[in-house]
């Protein structure tokens, strides 16, 4: 479904990115995991368009996205959680959902998604006209990913979920995106926290210093002796 | 010292020679009037680029001083002061004006500097206005003189132009620069931004009270408030811009740049000057920040890569 | 006593909302955009000409040369962001600010020059066929033509008070105001967001115009001056909300009506002048906004 070839990327003189080179199949629920800095984070801003590769091809369903704008992308299909959510403070749980379905197709959907998400997170339906910016931060992360699923994405990837979350909440976010996987939405899911990461994800690739430096199930990587020894130690 | 530099010293010293003989040669009042139209731009211009192009902070109430000085000099002159002392007294008055201002005003970052002082310049424009909206006339009037006025104009031009090279050039520019680049890490080094902005602008001010005083000993009879109008800040500040706020020439070249269209163009068209100077000004600022001096520059720069490229086909059997 | 007392309150208010509306266009487009565009008084008193000449022309009631005059400037406002000031979209906020700032200060000689040489520099105004008309109450004058800026004022204060929190585009502009990258992660064009905010602030600046010269005159050189009125407004009630303009434009207003009852009328720019100043120094920003870095 996604593919990326050779993808090179810069800020400003800075390479962050080396002949990156991935692929995301149909359905699957796959893991970007490294260190910080790493250039996690860039890989999913070159995917949406917030960043233009220098060189190297990513592909979305067959077709080049070729350096088209961001908001373009997202009617693509393929939706994002950045980092630490980034929710408009200043609207309302229900105005951050509707946001979440703005391109076309999606908003012709508004209802039917509302509904779906507002199964998959209960809460926010009970918070429906609050000011997003009083939400707690476990809250925040719900509306920030059920925000991105109102767009009806294909592809949908989550930056971080469980940054700066509870243990618990960390339990349920991962659940939940487990559960969303399973409905049917591909999902590409960048973490820090390695071991829930490989536990859920079926494949992953680890990501060094803007270089992929091991793939494999979930399972495998987690056997992997670097990975033992870097990480889980 | 280079080639380019003695050729540069001695254009200056020609244009000064010519600019002092002028009124010996030329009996027309109109050349003079014009001449000292153009100084007076200069001047302000340049005083203007001092804190405005070195520093990067745009002050838009440069008028304020321009005004004050006119005013005081006016005055006190009026009141029967010898005219040298009015002329002081304009300068140290625009002096006082800065420090008082500038305090305050560099309490502001960023774009609040810029609108602080456009609002403290109307305060003084619109004050000065109400309580003398009269006109001011010369009592001198029956022995007026164009030529030491206009030697006046001149002095006061080159004295300026001096004085903001030097000051550029000095430790005191050095720290300025670096204020100017990044004030937060020339501050962990030692040196202190206001102080620096503060002298900057009691300098820029100085510079533009002095203009004032000499505004007030040319003109035969105007309205007090006059000098205060905004305009006299903007015309100079585009000047600057156009002609390069990074050097000393830059806001030369800008005036007399001003003041041949304006003339070229009323002869022609009427009065579109401002719009094309609006025009260049907006060029400059999109494409062209170092005005007509980067522009010169860099005409040269490849012609002399022309004339160099030209040379190498002209001797192939030179060796590389 | 009490009865100059309330007139100076009620034409405070009167002209406050004229202030309001005046400001609306550069607070929204600064808001989402971080342009400072200084030209904003010379697109008001565009506005300003523009229904001048139509009803000069045409005979029109003022009020319903409105609608031309919103095109008018709505197409000039269009023309101004695609020469100009698209161009300064990718720049970081600071320069961003401070390059719009002299651009528009450009803008602002061309288009007052532009005006010089088209119409003259006689003021003009428009005498409504009712300007005499006037109702009174407790004492206190009620001009209609006063009346009528008034209502006018609140029905586009309150028209885009709707448009931004009910409709779509409304909705992705204030989204676009908070986190544009955000923004763009929904699908949100920002370029076309940017575009339609700065071409609506150059319409609300023309309908300012329209009341300015019923109300007042309109001359070329007017733009300087309803710049800073709008800036002070802004800067008195804060960014990013209709509440905090009007109620910057009446406490503009009102200190300028005080002034001019306790002091002289001569001085009533000069008090919203030092208000301004003052509330840069102490409280950059304003009565509403929220402490921004």
């Amino acid at each position: 479904m996604l593919n990326l070839q050779g993808v090179d990327a810069f800020y400003q003189d800075i390479q962050a990115l080396w002949g990156l080179s991935m692929e995301i199949r149909e359905g699957e629920l796959v893991a970007l995991i490294g260190p910080n800095g790493a250039g996690k984070t860039t890989t999913l801003r070159a995917i949406s368009g917030l960043l233009k590769p220098a060189s190297g091809s990513i592909q979305f369903l067959g077709a080049d996205l070729g350096g088209q704008p961001a908001h373009k992308i997202v009617a693509l299909g393929i939706s994002q959680v950045p980092e630490s959510g980034r929710i408009f403070t200043g609207m309302s749980v229900l105005e951050n959902l509707e946001l979440g379905a703005f391109v076309a197709d999606a908003r012709k959907a508004k209802d039917s998604s509302l509904k779906w998400v507002y199964e998959i997170f209960p809460r926010l339906e009970e918070r429906e006209g609050q000011l997003a910016g009083t939400l707690s931060g476990g809250e925040r992360q719900m509306l920030a990913i059920g925000r991105a699923l109102m767009a009806k994405p294909r592809l949908l990837m989550l930056d971080e979920p469980s940054f700066g979350l509870a243990p618990l909440l960390v339990d349920q976010t991962f659940e939940l995106i487990t559960k969303i996987n399973r409905e049917g939405v591909t999902v590409l899911l960048v973490e820090q926290n390695i071991r829930a990461a490989l536990e859920l994800a079926s494949r992953a690739y680890l990501l060094e210093n803007g270089r992929i430096v091991g793939q494999g199930t979930g399972k495998d990587l987690l056997t992997y002796e670097s990975v033992r020894s870097a990480y889980l130690a | 010292m280079s080639k380019s530099k003695i050729a540069g010293i001695a254009l200056l010293v020609l244009a000064v020679a010519v600019l002092a003989g002028l009124p010996l040669v030329i009996k027309k009042d109109s050349t003079l009037n014009l001449l000292v139209i153009v100084l007076l731009y200069i001047i302000l211009a340049s005083s203007w680029n001092i804190l405005g192009g070195y520093t990067g902070q745009s002050n838009l109430g440069h008028a304020a001083f321009f005004g004050i000085g006119s005013l005081v000099t006016r005055q006190l002159w009026i009141a029967g002061l010898p005219f040298a002392l009015c002329f002081a007294a304009g300068g140290v008055s625009a002096i006082g004006l800065a420090l008082l201002i500038g305090v305050p005003a560099f309490k502001l970052r960023g774009v609040y500097f810029a609108i602080g002082t456009l609002a403290l310049a109307q305060i003084l424009n619109v004050t000065v206005g109400n309580i003398l909206p009269e006109m001011s006339y010369n009592p001198a009037i029956a022995d007026y003189q164009l030529v030491p006025r206009y030697y006046l104009f001149l002095a006061l031009t080159l004295i300026t132009i001096g004085a903001g090279y030097v000051f550029v050039h000095s430790r005191f520019g050095l720290g300025l620069k670096a204020v100017k680049e990044q004030e937060d890490a020339a501050e962990s080094l030692g040196v202190s931004a206001l102080k620096h902005k503060l002298l900057a602008l009691v300098f820029s001010a100085f510079f533009a009270g002095l203009a004032g005083g000499a505004f007030a000993y040319y003109h035969v009879s105007y309205y007090l408030n006059m000098p205060f109008s905004p305009l006299w800040t903007f015309d100079p500040m585009m000047m600057a811009y156009i002609g390069g706020t990074g050097s000393v020439i830059g806001p030369i070249v800008g005036s007399v740049f001003f003041v041949i269209i304006k003339e070229l163009l009323v002869l022609n068209v009427g009065e579109y000057h401002l719009v094309i100077f609006g025009t260049l000004f907006i060029l400059v600022v999109l494409f062209l920040p170092g005005g007509l001096v980067e522009a010169w520059q860099k005409i040269r720069r490849a012609l002399s890569h022309w004339t160099r490229t030209q040379h190498r086909d002209m001797a192939p059997t030179e060796t590389r | 006593m009490l009865e100059s007392v309330l007139q100076t309150l009620i034409f405070g208010i009167l002209v406050g909302a004229l202030y309001a509306l005046a400001a609306l266009g550069l607070s929204l487009v600064f808001g989402v955009t971080k342009f400072l565009n200084v030209a904003h008084g010379d697109l008001l008193m565009f506005g300003g000409y523009a229904s001048f000449w139509v009803f000069s022309l045409l005979g029109l009631d003022p009020f319903l040369t409105i609608p031309t005059t919103l095109v008018a400037l709505v197409l000039i406002g269009a023309i101004i962001y695609r020469v100009l000031f698209i161009r300064m979209v990718k720049l970081t906020e600071e320069t961003k600010i401070k390059n719009t700032l002299l651009v528009g200060f450009g803008l602002s000689v061309i288009l007052q020059n532009l005006a010089l040489r088209f119409w003259t520099a006689d003021d003009r105004g428009i005498t409504a066929s009712y300007s005499g008309v006037a109702f009174t109450l407790l004492g206190v004058r009620f001009p209609l033509v006063r009346l009528a800026s008034l209502l006018t004022a609140l029905v586009f204060l309150l028209a885009l008070h709707l448009f931004l929190r009910r409709t779509y585009t409304g909705k992705a502009i204030r989204a676009t105001v908070q986190d544009w990258e955000a923004a763009t992660l929904m699908g949100i064009d920002i370029h076309r967001v940017y575009f339609l905010a700065f071409v609506l602030g150059a319409a609300l600046a023309g309908v300012a115009g329209t009341l300015v010269a019923v109300n007042y005159s309109i001359e070329p050189s007017m733009g300087l001056n309803w710049t800073l009125k709008a800036l002070i407004v802004m800067v008195l009630g804060g960014l990013g909300s209709i509440t905090g303009t009007l109620v910057g434009g009446l406490a503009l207003g009102l200190t300028e009506s005080a002034t001019s009852l306790l002091l002289s009328n001569n001085y009533r720019e000069v008090a919203g002048l030092v208000l301004f100043i003052l509330i840069l120094i102490f409280r950059p920003q304003g009565l509403f906004g929220t402490k921004e870095a």
